[in-house]
Parts: C-alpha cells; sequence; structure tokens
C-alpha cells in the first residue's frame, strides 16, 4: 500500500515535471512563425483553388515546404488571435475581403508588398481592387484573390410569362435603374400573384451602398451614415417593401428553395459566388436561369486577398509565391474550381472562362461579369464600417419584418449610431 | 516564509523531540504538492489568467491586434446605458422560462412513465437519451426547417386543424418559441434520467402504505412521489438555469440566415439574441475586444445573480 502510494506520488510528480519543463522548454523556443524550409500557408475552404494550390507545391518543392493550410471556423478570429500571441504565426495568410477593414490599421503586421516590387504587377489587375488591400498609411498589405461583382440572377421562363423582357441583353437594357427594376417587379406580382422579385428587402439596401462610393465612417474619422448616399439606399429599400415587391421568405430555409424551384422567387441580386448557391441548393432549376446586369450599376461583394506577416523569413520567396498562384492563368483556374472570379482582366478572354454554363442555359456568363467588374466603384473601407453600418440595417429589418414605422425606425438607427460612434471615438 | 505555525501544527508526540528542522515546513511535503500541482497549472493557465485578463481588457480599449488603449470605466458606463444588453438578458431569460418549465413538466411525466415502465426500459431510456447526445448544430438545422413558414412541420399541424400559419422565424415571440422548443427536446430526456434515479430512491413501502390507506395514484404523486423529488428537482432547475444562461449555440445556428451581416444578430429586431450571442456580436463582429470584455463581466453578474435565488432555494428547501 505504502509503496504504491509512493509510485503514485512519483508518478504524479514526473508528470507534473515533464509537463512544467516541456512547457519551459518549447515556451523558449515557440518559433513566431516557420522555421527551416518550411512555408506555411493559411486560407478557408474554398479560397484558393485547390489545384493551383498543388501545383504552387510542386513547382517550388526545390526552394520550400509550401504548407497549405485550411483554417475552419471563424477564421479572422483565429489569425488574430495567432498574430497577437506572436506564435507559429502563418507566412502567408488569406485575408477575406469583408474583414479587409479591420486588419488595415495593423498595417505594421503585414509586410509592405511594395517593398517587395508589388508595383510591378499593379496594371495587371483591377485597380478598384488593388487599391483596396491598401493601407491607409500607403503600405500595400493585401495582394488582390478574387472579386464578387454582383448580376441580376433571374429565370428567363417566369419573366417571359409575365410579359418582362427575358432574353439577358434586354434584361440588361431594360431593368437597368432601380425604379424600372420595381415596376418589373409589379407587374410579375400582377401578372403571377405570389411570385416575387425580391427575397429580403436588406439586399437593395446593401447593394445599394455598396454602388455608392462612400460607406458609413470617412477617413477622417467621421460618421457619413446618416447622409445622403444611405438615405438613398434606405428609401430605396423602403419603397420596394411598401410596393408590395418583397416576400416574406426567409433565406436559407426549405421555404426559400422550394419557392425558388417553383418560380416564385424568381430573381435574385447577388454576387458572381452566388452562383455556386444556386447551383447547390436548386439543381433542379439546372437551365431555367439567366445572368444580367444588376439594376442602379455595378458593385461588389466579398473577394479575397492574400498578404505576407512580418513573421515570414522569406517575404522575397512568398511573394514570388503568392504573384505566381495569383497570376492571370491561375486565377482563370480558380474561377473553373472554386468561382472565385478573378481580379485579373486578362483571365476574362480565356477560354476555360468562356465556356457556356449549362445551368445558365448555355450563357457565357463572363460577358455579364467581366464589364461589371471592370466598373466596381472604390469606397473607402473603415474599421468602424460594421459597428456603424449594423444600426442601420437591423432597424431596417425592423421595418420590412416586423412593420415598425419607417420613419421611427430611421431616427431610432441613427440614435444608436450616435452612441456607438461616441463610444468607439468616431465624431458625429 | 513562516515556518513557527507549520512547526506547531505537528502532533504532540514529537513535542519531546528536540525542535524540528526548519526545513521540516512546507517543503517538506513537496511531493504532495507537486502531485495536486497539476491542476492549479491548469487552471492558472487556461482559468485565473484569461479570466484576470479579461478584466484588466474591460477597461481598455482594444481592436484585437493592434495597441490597447486604456479606457477608464468607459465601458461599463456604456454597457449600463446599452438597451441591446439589456434587451438580451430579458431575451435569455424569457428562452429560459419557455423551455425549462415546460421541459420540467415533461422530463417528469416521462420519468414516471419509464419507472413503471414493463418491457424494453432500456431501449427506452437510450431513446430518450439521445437527443443530448445529437449534434446541436445538427439539431438546430432540422428545427429551422421544422419552423419555416410555407413548408414546415409545424405550420404544416396548424393548418391540418384549422389554423393559421404563423411565421415563426420572422416574429419576435414565434423565435424565442422556437428556440425553446429545441432546448426543451434537447433536455427533457436528460432530466427524465435524472428523475428517474430520483424516482428509484424512494422506498416501495411507502407507495405501500399510501395504497393501504386508500390514496389514489393523483394523490400518491403530489403527496409522496413530488415531496421526496424535491432535491433532485432542485437540482434539475439549477443544472438548466446554468445551461439556459450559456445558450448560444441553438439561437446562433438557428437564427443565422435571417441576417447577412452577422450570424450572431439573433433574428428579426434581435428578439433571439441571448446575452452569449451578444457578446459574441461585440467581440468579433466589430472587433470591440474591450467591450465585449465588459460584457462578458456583465454577464457574469447576472449569473450570479441567478446563483444567490438559487441557492437561497436550496438553503430554504433545506431547513425545512
Amino acid at each position: 500500500m505504502r509503496l504504491s502510494r509512493r509510485g503514485l506520488l512519483r508518478a504524479g510528480l514526473a508528470g507534473t515535471a515533464a509537463t512544467a519543463l516541456g512547457g519551459l522548454a518549447t515556451g523558449c523556443a515557440v518559433p513566431t512563425g516557420s522555421t527551416g524550409r518550411n512555408m506555411v500557408l493559411w486560407y478557408w475552404s474554398g479560397g484558393l483553388s485547390p489545384k493551383v494550390v498543388q501545383n504552387a507545391k510542386a513547382r517550388y518543392d526545390d526552394s520550400m515546404n509550401l504548407q497549405a493550410i485550411q483554417i475552419g471556423g471563424y477564421y479572422r478570429s483565429k489569425l488574430m488571435t495567432t498574430m497577437t500571441g506572436r506564435a507559429h504565426i502563418p507566412d502567408i495568410a488569406g485575408l477575406k475581403g469583408e474583414d479587409m477593414a479591420s486588419y488595415l490599421p495593423n498595417s505594421d503586421q503585414f509586410v509592405d508588398l511594395r517593398t517587395l516590387g508589388a508595383a510591378r504587377y499593379r496594371d495587371k489587375y483591377l485597380p478598384w481592387k488593388w487599391d483596396q488591400g491598401i493601407a491607409p498609411d500607403g503600405s500595400m498589405v493585401g495582394f488582390p484573390i478574387d472579386c464578387g461583382p454582383v448580376a441580376h440572377y433571374y429565370q428567363p421562363a417566369v419573366f417571359e410569362k409575365a410579359g418582362l423582357p427575358h432574353e439577358p441583353a434586354d434584361v440588361s437594357a431594360e431593368l437597368d435603374t432601380w425604379e424600372k427594376f420595381f415596376a418589373a417587379g409589379e407587374q410579375l406580382k400582377k401578372r403571377l400573384p405570389g411570385t416575387f422579385i425580391l427575397t429580403d428587402a436588406l439586399s437593395v439596401f446593401g447593394i445599394s451602398v455598396n454602388q455608392s462610393t462612400r460607406r458609413y465612417v470617412d477617413e477622417d474619422r467621421h460618421f457619413i451614415g446618416d447622409q445622403e448616399h444611405v438615405r438613398t439606399a434606405w428609401d430605396r429599400a423602403v419603397e420596394a417593401t411598401r410596393r408590395g415587391l418583397v416576400s416574406k421568405i426567409v433565406n436559407g430555409t426549405p421555404d426559400n428553395i422550394s419557392a425558388t424551384e417553383r418560380g416564385l422567387l424568381p430573381s435574385q441580386l447577388n454576387a458572381s459566388w452566388a452562383a455556386g448557391d444556386i447551383k447547390l441548393n436548386t439543381p433542379r432549376t439546372k437551365g431555367k436561369w439567366r445572368v444580367a446586369q444588376c439594376p442602379g450599376g455595378p458593385s461588389n461583394i466579398g473577394g479575397s486577398f492574400l498578404s505576407i506577416t512580418k513573421a515570414c523569413r522569406e517575404p522575397e520567396r512568398a511573394f514570388e509565391l503568392i504573384t505566381w498562384m495569383l497570376d492571370a492563368e491561375n486565377q482563370a483556374q480558380g474561377f473553373v474550381d472554386s468561382v472565385l472570379f478573378p481580379s485579373t482582366p486578362a483571365s476574362y478572354g480565356m477560354s476555360e472562362l468562356r465556356e457556356p454554363d449549362a445551368f445558365f442555359g448555355g450563357q457565357i456568363t463572363m460577358d455579364v461579369f467581366g464589364p461589371a467588374a471592370r466598373k466596381i466603384p472604390v469606397a473607402f473601407n473603415s474599421p468602424y464600417d460594421i459597428a456603424l453600418g449594423t444600426p442601420i440595417s437591423d432597424e431596417l429589418r425592423n421595418f420590412s419584418v416586423l412593420g415598425k414605422d419607417p420613419d421611427k425606425a430611421w431616427k431610432d438607427a441613427m440614435s444608436s449610431c450616435r452612441r456607438i460612434a461616441d463610444h468607439v471615438g468616431v465624431s458625429y | 516564509m513562516a515556518t513557527a505555525p507549520v512547526v506547531e501544527t505537528h502532533p504532540a508526540p514529537l513535542a519531546a523531540a528536540p525542535a524540528p528542522h526548519p526545513k521540516k515546513g512546507v517543503l517538506s511535503h513537496w511531493r504532495l504538492y507537486a502531485a495536486i500541482s497539476p491542476f492549479y497549472l491548469l487552471f492558472l493557465a487556461f482559468g485565473l489568467i484569461p479570466v484576470g485578463f479579461s478584466l484588466y481588457l474591460s477597461f481598455h480599449r482594444w481592436d484585437g491586434l493592434g495597441a490597447m488603449e486604456y479606457a477608464g470605466l468607459s465601458q461599463y458606463r456604456y454597457l449600463l446605458a446599452d438597451g441591446q444588453f439589456w434587451s438580451s438578458i430579458g431575451n435569455t431569460v424569457v428562452i429560459w422560462a419557455l423551455a425549462t418549465f415546460p421541459m420540467i413538466f415533461l422530463a417528469m411525466v416521462t420519468a414516471v412513465m419509464l419507472n413503471s415502465a414493463v418491457r424494453f426500459k432500456n431501449v427506452y431510456r437510450f431513446a430518450f437519451f439521445l437527443p443530448n447526445v445529437t449534434s446541436i448544430v445538427a439539431v438546430a438545422i432540422i428545427f429551422g426547417s421544422v419552423f419555416s413558414t410555407n413548408f414546415g412541420l409545424v405550420n404544416a399541424l396548424l393548418q391540418a386543424v384549422g389554423l393559421d400559419q404563423v411565421a415563426w422565424l420572422n416574429t419576435p415571440w414565434g423565435i424565442k418559441v422556437a428556440i425553446a422548443t429545441l432546448m426543451t427536446w434537447q433536455w427533457t430526456g436528460y432530466n427524465a434520467i435524472i428523475f428517474l434515479a430520483g424516482l428509484q430512491t424512494i422506498p416501495g413501502e411507502l407507495y405501500e402504505a399510501a395504497r393501504m390507506d386508500g390514496a389514489g395514484p393523483v394523490q400518491t404523486f403530489f403527496r409522496i412521489t413530488l415531496p421526496l423529488l424535491r432535491p433532485v428537482l432542485l437540482f434539475v432547475l439549477v443544472i438548466s438555469t446554468v445551461t439556459g444562461l450559456q445558450s448560444f449555440s441553438e439561437p446562433q445556428v438557428l437564427l443565422q440566415t435571417t441576417d447577412n451581416n452577422s450570424s450572431f444578430a439573433g433574428g428579426p429586431g434581435h428578439a433571439g439574441q441571448t446575452m452569449v450571442l451578444y457578446f459574441f456580436q461585440q467581440t468579433f463582429d466589430n472587433n470591440d475586444f474591450g467591450y465585449g470584455a465588459a460584457v462578458a463581466w456583465g454577464i457574469f453578474l447576472v449569473v450570479v445573480l441567478f446563483s444567490i435565488v438559487n441557492w437561497r432555494l436550496v438553503q430554504r428547501r433545506g431547513e425545512d
């Protein structure tokens, strides 16, 4: 008994010592970034073409050991935690477009790509996309991966039955303004009761804000969400709801899928990558869709970047790798594999991208997305846009879903914004 | 190091011998301390230090990556005036109540039925426990379908009995009921098993005596079963308070598609935004780690309050 207890104690002790020493030892030796020939790349599922990653691994095999890791879950949060922890930081990190505003103020965490000669590549990429990767201090943080030009997806058979234009060229030409789009929605609803041109009002608001060159907070940390461009977007969404053009269906529910299949929601305003979602969620609608230009002009949703972190020991090699992975040819591959819409206009003419798409009735969708991608307005993305944009879209939802009075909703949104602006140090 | 008091604690027989060496103090027990240390080291690393850091953080502004900026008590001042935080407390409590009381009732009924079941006892027990070990994400996705407006199971039932459709995930009460139903479904079986264990500790003689005295089944339940189950009932209440106040995955997965900006918004009007969801939205959507920490401490105070209420409840029962 005594012996076994002592033995137990000893074992416990040894275990503790081993843990403590081990912890201590690794604690001293935790590498900030990777070591040796390793080149660690963080991205998320669908963020890069698997084939391009594989080819890059083979191509640079003699100079580096590329470890491309797909990070699941809340990507930004994991990357930021790792950077703050200053241990095991990836050499190359993917940055999602919607998160850029929160990385750019901390550009000192990344290698300024200008120092590696990024300027040489500038004219090969969409100018607005290139500028989105540049921090307010002028340093270049993100190298463009893809973008998400917004288009009008619609079901021509339903449009035809409602007496609306139904050829892509006609829809682009005749439904080019919001006013004409809403009028078409009214006609659609009148001719085919129970059919709605919009699933929810928020998309009109979001796209309208993206069509402007300004958002919620400007470069001088001043709140501009109370100005004309946001108010116009708000009024437009309110008008669509009031005219009865918006369905009551919740996105992502079986209701939504079923209504889409039955042609009750024959229209969607969404980014290029949404084509993948439509194909995945409603495979039975194959051949029933076409793509046209979005009413009110081009805009963008999403699209990401690659960056080189300060922990990278060989930035030159990393830069060589990313410029190769994101050249026009590989971006075309990315579109074919993962619907990553290229930020390199040279890709748009390549034969892989000009394949007729059977899901869209044999339409060459690039004819719509390509021109849209070139004309996207550049807006300043502030790190405070999320905090100050949320109350406005929350209140818009209170109006459109819960039936709150829109004037009251706008006033409440503005008073929340005033409180939040004051709290985060944005002038109102 | 004060060695004297330690020496004094040594038992008397040693007193006659020359005073023990001062080294025979705390250090002489180092093996014991070493043996219990893993827990404390882990607790220090993953419990105490993060808790301390979150307190420190709540007095600062921090975007998670850049430099921290001292903010004094401003985060807490903002928290007190934050209507959305208060309404998230309200949501949490309402959802908790909507979920817990039906759940306790159903669990009790199930347990009594299981207790008197003759055949396939273990099959039933297993079946009732299953929801509790099913992935909450999968469950929430299925409940999203069950509560969808046009093709949901619930509305199909309502229409079958001649009632109108309810836009469950589009109305404040519908959202709360949907989340509560999900939680009830998930926890009823678990608590029924606990009640069952409690039922089986009640001696059969008591029931026999009651029967002899002419008590019916209802009387037996209220006069014998329920009073003797009180401690178990309180345990179930405490556990469901703990889980109910932390509800996060249920509303998050159920309502994430209702909002295209934030998956932590909790549906239209934030009707399903619980305290922990609100904490996530402030911290990770807005990158406002200082305020997130303050919200976390706000949640802590609410939980403390509930714990005190629970504790008083248990104490009073103990005195009976």
